[in-house]
């Protein structure tokens, strides 16, 4: 009885929550028919947005990758001043609302801040374009790949290292073929989160892209320009085109748990 | 190869000093065992000597050559961890011939001459049929002559055995000792055990240096320890066993 009550619970407010509203975005979407969607969606707004979206993600995702295994394997490896400190600040990300990092960046690296304000004289703008984009993308999606990393690294392998060491294996052999190894799986599903993130952050992007119409509209900023501006079939052909790029980083997910090395190599 | 280890000091951190101005002579071919209770500096020697710790004073020289100052990988010493380290995701011929995988190109055996040199490894250790196994799959007993094995690989110009027994149960224990022995006579190997179990040092070694607090309190063979201990640790400690 207590079982039945437990899953039907679970059950009902997984669809109240999730399934219903991402069903109403696809059903909202294709309302008026797949020819009036293919056309909302090949708009040239949205795919200039759409390819700045991916873009961000794409110049994010590698920066991330090799700061958070950097920031990782320092503190799992090394003991040194302010490495509490670091661990404690790489967190700051998840705890600041979006928007408020935004304004920070704008703060300093605008026109007006002291590093934006340094720059101008010489035509460097930071702030309302690509730049300032993946600027804050890369704050706000900066802890995913150290925080699947850094445990793995923290529990396994340091005796593997230093067996490898005694072998006469060099530094980056030892990272190529005995630390890497172990933590392939967590990198993938870190790298995957933060590109989930990068993909449909709004708050600190809306504030420092500017809102350029076809230039510095991420797909998200996108979607609200056309719900405010009653093109809700456009917005909605949007978000499903969002949803979908979601649902591909949901999918890789997923194939990663199916794909882990279960058999009795990984622990 | 013989090692000389004169006057070796190490302290962590300004505090206590683990080692205390340890001086010892290894000769060629010989089993040597550092045993002593927890703490009494053993494994930080033996760690001094694999090169993954720098001596704060002291020297080493191996042959007569002074290799203080060498990287870990440069010493070529074969090393079996206490929790044998072996290599998780690599199969155990993979892990045997690590060694020589990592070796500069110039230097490196071509592949059919290092899958020989591991097959051969796997004989010595009888462990043919488990080349494709993952450590995982191993027992304990198993896992601890694959460490042995990939250790041998390289040609170790020493053998270093850091309690390499601790994690078995009593009986495999027992019956590995002597095919670890063998195994070092085999290959005419120097080789250095670090142990807090009387029994298993007086059975392997040759010679035992009886450890304490950062010292070598007494160096002999087993048996001028059982019948001439040099202090009252060294007898107790002995009669203990």
């Amino acid at each position: 009885m207590r079982r039945i009550v437990l899953v039907s619970l679970a059950i009902l407010f997984a669809i109240v929550v999730i399934v219903l509203p991402v069903a109403a975005i696809f059903t909202r979407a294709f309302a008026e028919g797949l020819g009036v969607w293919a056309q909302a969606v090949t708009e040239p707004e949205t795919l200039a947005a759409l390819r700045l979206t991916v873009l961000t993600a794409l110049i994010v995702l590698p920066i991330n990758i090799v700061f958070g295994l950097c920031a990782a394997w320092a503190i799992a490896r090394f003991r040194f001043p302010g490495r509490r400190a670091l661990l404690v600040l790489i967190e700051v990300p998840f705890a600041i609302s979006p928007i408020v990092a935004g304004l920070c960046f704008l703060l300093i690296y605008g026109a007006y801040g002291p590093v934006g304000g340094a720059l101008q004289p010489y035509g460097v703008q930071l702030m309302f374009n690509l730049t300032g984009i993946v600027l804050v993308s890369l704050f706000v999606t900066c802890p995913f790949v150290m925080r699947e990393v850094l445990p793995v690294l923290a529990v396994s392998g340091e005796d593997e290292e230093r067996a490898a060491l005694t072998l006469g294996a060099s530094g980056w052999q030892i990272f190529r073929f005995v630390t890497f190894p172990n933590i392939t799986w967590a990198l993938v599903y870190g790298a995957i989160l933060a590109t989930a993130r990068a993909i449909g952050e709004f708050g600190a992007v809306s504030v420092v892209s500017g809102a350029i119409r076809g230039q510095t509209m991420t797909l998200p900023l996108q979607i609200e320009l056309l719900y405010n501006d009653y093109n809700t079939t456009g917005a909605f052909a949007a978000a499903t085109v969002l949803a979908l790029l979601a649902l591909v980083t949901l999918v890789l997910r997923g194939l990663v748990s199916v794909f882990h090395p279960a058999r009795g190599a990984a622990p | 190869m013989s090692l000389e280890i004169d006057r070796v000091s190490k302290s962590f951190d300004g505090a206590a000093s683990v080692l205390e101005e340890v001086s010892l002579d290894v000769a060629d071919g010989e089993f040597l065992a550092l045993l002593g209770p927890s703490g009494s500096g053993k494994t930080t020697l033996l760690n001094v000597i694999s090169g993954l710790i720098r001596p704060d004073a002291g020297r080493l020289c191996l042959d007569g050559r002074d290799i203080t100052d060498q990287a870990a990988g440069a010493r070529r010493f074969g090393m079996v961890f206490q929790s044998y380290a072996l290599f998780r995701h690599m199969s155990v011929a993979q892990n045997v011939g690590f060694g020589l995988r990592v070796l500069p190109r110039s230097e490196r055996p071509s592949r059919a001459a290092r899958r020989a040199r591991v097959a051969e490894l796997l004989g010595l250790i009888e462990m043919e049929d488990l080349a494709d196994r993952y450590p995982a799959q191993l027992s304990g007993g198993q896992q601890q002559r694959v460490a042995m094995a990939r250790a041998l690989a390289i040609s170790p110009r020493l053998l270093l055995l850091d309690e390499p027994f601790s994690a078995l149960d009593a009986q495999v224990r027992r019956s590995l000792r002597g095919s670890v022995r063998d195994l070092q006579r085999k290959v005419g190997v120097t080789a250095i055990l670090v142990t807090h179990d009387q029994a298993e040092a007086f059975e392997i070694a040759d010679r035992v240096a009886v450890m304490n607090a950062g010292r070598i309190e007494q160096l002999g063979t087993p048996d001028d320890l059982r019948s001439r201990p040099a202090t009252p640790f060294v007898k107790d400690f002995v009669e203990q066993g």
